[in-house]
């Protein structure tokens, strides 16, 4: 191989949004090698000044067409965070339910949309379905049962309008939750079977590693994705969450129209794979089983490792959705009416795991109910640095392979944080010169 | 028993004329009395994956969706899974089409296409960004709607059949 080359890749495909990879060689040795986002700023936080607090949570909705729920979820958090509104029990076991659809509905079409495919030797999931027919068959049908769990739940797929601030607005039947119990324990079948084919491919996920910071929610109660304390693998528990900043420290690179953010390290990383190194102990039996298939232990450093992350906890969310709807089931779903707030001004702050890491909303609110400052925290923000840094200990590993390998392997890396770029304003290029 | 028969409005609302799927619906559920109850109307957005588990709901679907086809602005035209398929060159459809043919494909392979599947294409004028139809598509929009609720009113009486 030439000792001078370059890979330019602009736009990677298979993630959401504009990111690129420069990468520059001469004589051998690395030149230039950036992680860059590309995407416009979306100017989120400044939509949300002066807006009354019951239009915060559709706005923020928005930001993402992946995780409307989980931004939902978070603003919703927020905005009963700033005017003392305290769920029910029911609201608090419905919404869980909704992560967990959201979470499943991502999971497997990283999974299986946009990962497959590299490990299964083909450029995108439509010549999947020549080649592998069942598999795809068993994917869709899977996204399928996660969509229409989200309508359930939630009132549509993207963009939910059941969850409003104190409640719902609607609720599903108890003849609607007995069908999608039935079809979520088929659905545990399915997901067994197409982990076994990726465990036949696994050889595929690269070996790399390095060691780095994960940070994610942690709860002593159960595996945290609706609610927690935010945690951090190499400094434990850090219960003050409106304090948030002294955790998250976003800062600004040239490179990027996303801000990057580090904590104890240059860099940390946050996702299924951070949340497994911190929470792995309270994944339910067939998750585990999933993770024991791959020899997925806490604390994994190889990034690639996200994607199998990714389908343990897939696996989770079904398992833990049939204990929440047997609990709802057992305590009869009643049709509730929200609670109400009471009118103050304040701050408030919600702190939600959607499918790629920590999501945090922060409002301050006036007398009247009014949004007067708004931050917005989005996971894959928090990725890029770690994304940077993973690029600048693989490709000295990597050097002596072919352009077309290296590149193929640094996109393969950006796929497996799933990054969703629009939101962060996030993505991947790689350029070689 | 009755068949399933879909009318599914695609487009981008914040590309002009791109969304005269979406306001051929609109106009289509407003006037719902008058069409037969075993009919369902949606909004499948900008379609993409959204669009095949939608397809697998029906036994018959009418899209309709802005497709440049090189006609006249604001002509429009039906065609059938066959004229797409057979085309040498996929034709461009709007703004949001990209994996429309690849959809289409991923249906059939997974035995989920409906039995009868009809595109009724109308050829936008203008699909940069920005709300609204244009002009040309604002004044032939009465024409517009009686074409397609003609092509319903066939979809109906082939179903019959």
């Amino acid at each position: 191989m030439s000792k001078d080359f370059s890979v330019h890749v602009e736009h990677v495909t298979r993630v959401e949004g504009h990111g690129n990879i420069v990468l520059d060689v001469k004589n051998g040795k690395i030149e230039k090698l950036q992680w860059n986002v590309v995407e416009a700023p979306r100017f989120f936080e400044a939509m949300l000044r002066g807006q009354h607090y019951n239009e915060l949570r559709p706005i923020t909705s928005r930001i993402c067409g992946i995780c409307s729920i989980g931004h939902s979820l978070a603003s919703l958090k927020a905005t009963e965070d700033a005017l003392d509104v305290k769920i029910t029990k029911q609201t608090a076991i419905l919404r869980r339910l909704a992560i967990h659809a959201e979470n499943m509905q991502s999971h497997i079409l990283h999974i299986g949309y946009l990962v497959a495919p590299d490990l299964l030797g083909v450029g995108s999931v439509f010549p999947l379905v020549g080649t592998h027919p069942d598999i795809v068959l068993k994917i869709v049908k899977l996204h399928r049962l996660a969509n229409e769990m989200s309508d359930l739940i939630c009132g549509r797929t993207i963009h939910p309008i059941r969850l409003i601030v104190g409640g719902f607005s609607l609720i599903p039947t108890e003849k609607q939750l007995l069908q999608l119990k039935k079809r979520l324990a088929e659905a545990q079948d399915l997901t067994k079977e197409i982990a076994a084919v990726i465990q036949s491919v696994a050889d595929k996920l690269p070996t790399f590693a390095r060691e780095t910071e994960y940070i994610g929610l942690t709860s002593d109660s159960e595996y945290a994705l609706y609610d927690g304390v935010i945690a951090s693998t190499d400094t434990g528990k850090h219960p003050a969450y409106r304090d948030y900043k002294e955790i998250i420290n976003e800062y600004i690179v040239p490179q990027s129209t996303a801000k990057y953010a580090k904590h104890a390290r240059e860099s940390y990383m946050v996702g299924a794979l951070a949340r497994f190194n911190l929470n792995s102990t309270q994944l339910h039996p067939i998750a585990q089983e999933v993770a024991h298939m791959f020899g997925l232990k806490p604390l994994t450093y190889n990034p690639f490792m996200n994607t199998i992350a990714q389908l343990v906890e897939f696996s989770h969310s079904i398992e833990d959705s049939l204990i929440l709807i047997d609990l709802l089931l057992d305590q009869g779903i009643k049709s509730e009416k929200p609670v109400k707030p009471v009118l103050k001004a304040g701050r408030g702050v919600g702190i939600v795991e959607v499918p790629r890491g920590i999501l945090l909303h922060d409002y301050t609110l006036n007398s009247k109910g009014y949004c007067t400052k708004a931050n917005c925290i989005i996971p894959t923000n928090q990725n890029h640095a770690n994304i940077q840094l993973d690029m600048e200990k693989l490709v000295p590993e990597i050097l002596t392979k072919t352009p077309k390998e290296i590149e193929l392997m640094l996109e393969m890396l950006v796929r497996a944080y799933d990054p969703c770029i629009s939101c962060s304003t996030h993505y991947l290029d790689v350029i070689f010169i | 028993m009755k068949k399933k028969i879909g009318i599914i409005g695609l487009g981008n609302p914040l590309r002009h004329d791109d969304g005269i799927g979406l306001v051929l619906l609109q106009h289509l559920q407003t006037k719902k009395k008058n069409l037969p109850k075993n009919i369902e109307y949606i909004d499948g957005g900008t379609g993409g994956m959204k669009l095949l588990h939608l397809l697998a709901e029906f036994d018959a679907v009418l899209l309709i969706d802005a497709v440049d086809f090189k006609g006249k602005p604001s002509d429009a035209r039906v065609f059938s899974l066959k004229d797409i398929q057979s085309q040498k060159k996929p034709m461009i459809l709007s703004t949001h089409d990209s994996d429309f043919l690849n959809i289409i494909r991923l249906s059939k392979e997974l035995k989920e296409l409906p039995e009868t599947l009809v595109i009724f294409g109308v050829q936008p004028q203008d699909v940069s960004h920005g709300v609204g139809l244009s002009k040309e598509m604002e004044i032939i929009l009465g024409d517009l709607y009686l074409k397609v609720q003609k092509e319903i009113q066939n979809l109906i009486n082939n179903q019959r059949r």
